[in-house]
């Protein structure tokens, strides 16, 4: 009888420690993991040198351009030599992984905000508040993203982080918005939203206290990817010449020296440094996005 | 006057169809149902899946659109929720019938039964801790269970944890969805008898939902019988046990089990008798189109859906 007692007792402990969808669950399949697991530890590395390190560093120096010193290969002063400005092309490496990271996790959070609220007011109401707003959202699918950030580059004279976000948040808070709409579609019937509404509590209190904590899981795993695809997004603009001038370096924009065709064939430090770290950057955040995505969903857990 | 009285309520919700969307055809959930509740009773309604008693309770409190008809409580037109001040919403709270969706599994017990207590008094963190673990102590579960997680509870004390938070605010009327269909049956007589102990402490009023019948004979003071949206028979607990009058009643009184396996040929066969009687008096009771008569007294307690004519 005592056994059993003291059985019971234990396993009421236990029980206590874990919470059902808490962040054990990501961290034991991150562990389970170890690509994922590999993958993690090299973005924090990786982002923690990187903001690190460009603290040290003056912007306005590695962008200046130096004659003397123009197409250099690595040597002990310029680790990763010099582009056709003379400018050190490590320096401009790091500034620009960590504006390109800056830009990511910028837009990642703006469009994440927006389409957020945007899905869960559509969401919740449903019928005809969200008939409109998602005819609304048809509305900005359809524009040409890479056409008006064009326009927006021509229009707009001097760019910084902070504007090329917006403009990209504009343009990308979609995916997310219809995602958290057919969830928060699905959560309105559940009872405990019907009984929080019997309790006399707002819309809004509902939607954000009652709601949004049952989403947060897929919200984290959807953010995580689309932090990937938004560095890839931002590279891609740079390298096309849409994204940041010259003078801001981004991984995208050290990319773009390669389509001169003496330096695609015979200065290689220019350019193979940036495309190793843009594929080995979006992959490991999608590898750590992979692993969130399961451990949301019990049937495909590993962990 | 009646506590809270229910005049031809109406609940349809419309088929849309064709190209445009358009209203087709309406289902008619609910289909002119009338009663009274008294002060402190206890008012069954029962019927079987789909007969409209769900959508009845949650058109009184509010969840549902009503498509015609009126709900007086206290003496006050409550029947659109949108006109209806907020003091109705804290006199009048619900029990779900699924203990397991019906709480948030992403908040603690101490937020999920201080939710009204956040919403309609203005009470200190500590005094807000406090009367949770009353009420937690009111429902039998200990005090420190304010830190738990839902997951972490059975069904049963889920269920109590529900009730709790339906009794928070000190209402007048608990309308009970099915408060134990989702338990299995020595739980169920716990949370029973649990309710009515309340009930007397705390002077409740329920409208109580369920298709069981010794459940309905144990609680309920009153008893109103559904089918198809309609009421059929409507009467206190001996009216409608004893002395049923419409076939569909008889019908259902005749399919509770009996346990004693001495009775079993005597009960299958009275079982296949009302059968019987049911197939062929059929058209008597129902009309064209399958539906129940209004309502005729047969007693000054009991009414019974019959044609015009008797």
């Amino acid at each position: 009888m005592e056994k059993n007692v003291a059985v019971l007792e234990e396993t009421e402990q236990t029980e206590e420690s874990k919470s059902p969808t808490g962040f054990s669950i990501f961290w034991r399949e991150i562990v389970r993991d170890k690509l994922a697991l590999i993958s993690l530890i090299f973005l924090v590395l990786i982002s923690a040198f990187v903001y690190g390190i460009s603290l040290f560093m003056n912007q306005e120096d590695i962008v200046t351009v130096d004659l003397f010193s123009i197409h250099q290969p690595p040597s002990s002063d310029f680790w990763l030599g010099t582009d056709y400005g003379g400018r050190d092309v490590f320096g401009q490496l790091i500034i620009g992984t960590r504006n390109s990271l800056s830009i990511g996790i910028l837009v990642t959070l703006m469009s994440g905000a927006i389409g957020i609220l945007f899905g869960l007011i559509a969401g919740y109401f449903g019928g005809t508040v969200d008939n409109i707003m998602m005819r609304i959202l048809d509305f900005f699918m359809v524009l040409p993203f890479l056409m008006i950030v064009i326009v927006f580059v021509a229009i707009v004279p001097k760019y910084s982080i902070i504007s090329f976000s917006l403009i990209m948040t504009l343009f990308l808070w979609m995916g997310i918005a219809r995602l958290i709409r057919s969830k928060a579609l699905q959560e309105r019937e559940l009872d405990y939203i019907q009984a929080s509404k019997t309790m006399g509590s707002s819309n809004f209190k509902i939607m954000m206290t009652q709601m949004l904590p049952n989403l947060s899981s897929i919200i984290i795993v959807n953010m995580t990817l689309n932090l990937a695809a938004n560095i890839g997004i931002e590279s891609g603009l740079s390298f096309l010449g849409f994204g940041f001038p010259e003078d801001t370096p981004s991984l995208g924009t050290l990319l773009s020296y390669a389509t001169n065709p003496q330096t695609l064939e015979f200065r290689w430090w220019i350019w193979v440094p940036p495309a190793i770290l843009i594929l080995v950057l979006m992959l490991a955040v999608r590898n750590v996005g992979e692993a969130l995505k399961r451990a949301t969903d019990a049937r495909q857990r590993r962990g | 006057m009646a506590f809270l009285e229910v005049k031809d309520l109406k609940v349809h919700f419309p088929i849309k169809g064709g190209i445009f969307g358009r209203t087709v055809d309406y289902v008619k959930a609910v289909d002119g149902v009338s009663f009274e509740i008294e002060k402190g009773k206890t008012y069954g309604l029962v019927g079987e899946s789909g007969s409209g008693k769900t959508t009845t309770g949650r058109a009184i409190i509010g969840l549902n659109h009503i498509t015609a008809g009126k709900i007086v409580f206290e003496g006050k037109d409550i029947t659109d929720p949108r006109k209806t001040k907020q003091d109705f919403r804290k006199n009048v709270q619900m029990i779900f019938q699924d203990p397991y969706s019906s709480l948030n599994a992403k908040k603690r017990v101490l937020d999920i039964v201080a939710e009204p207590l956040r919403n309609f008094e203005k009470m200190s963190k500590a005094e807000e801790r406090k009367r949770v673990q009353e009420l937690l102590e009111l429902v039998g579960l200990s005090p420190e269970s304010i830190v738990k997680y839902p997951h972490q509870f059975s069904g049963g004390q889920r269920q109590r944890i529900g009730i709790a938070r339906a009794i928070a605010l000190k209402p007048q009327l608990i309308i009970a969805d099915e408060p134990v269909s989702a338990l299995d049956v020595s739980v169920q007589a716990q949370v029973l008898n649990f309710m009515r102990e309340i009930q007397k402490e705390l002077g409740l009023t329920y409208l109580f939902i369920s298709h069981d019948l010794g459940v309905i004979r144990h609680m309920c003071d009153q008893i109103g019988i559904m089918y198809r949206g309609r009421f059929v028979e409507e009467g206190t607990t001996e009216d409608i046990f004893q002395s049923p009058q419409h076939i569909y009643t008889k019908r259902l009184v005749a399919a509770i089990p009996d346990i004693d396996p001495t009775k079993r040929e005597v009960h299958m066969q009275f079982r296949q008798k009302v059968k019987e009687e049911y197939e062929q008096s059929y058209h008597d009771y129902f009309d064209n189109q399958g539906l129940a008569y209004s309502l005729q007294p047969v007693s000054s307690t009991h009414y019974v859906a019959l044609p015009e004519k008797g």
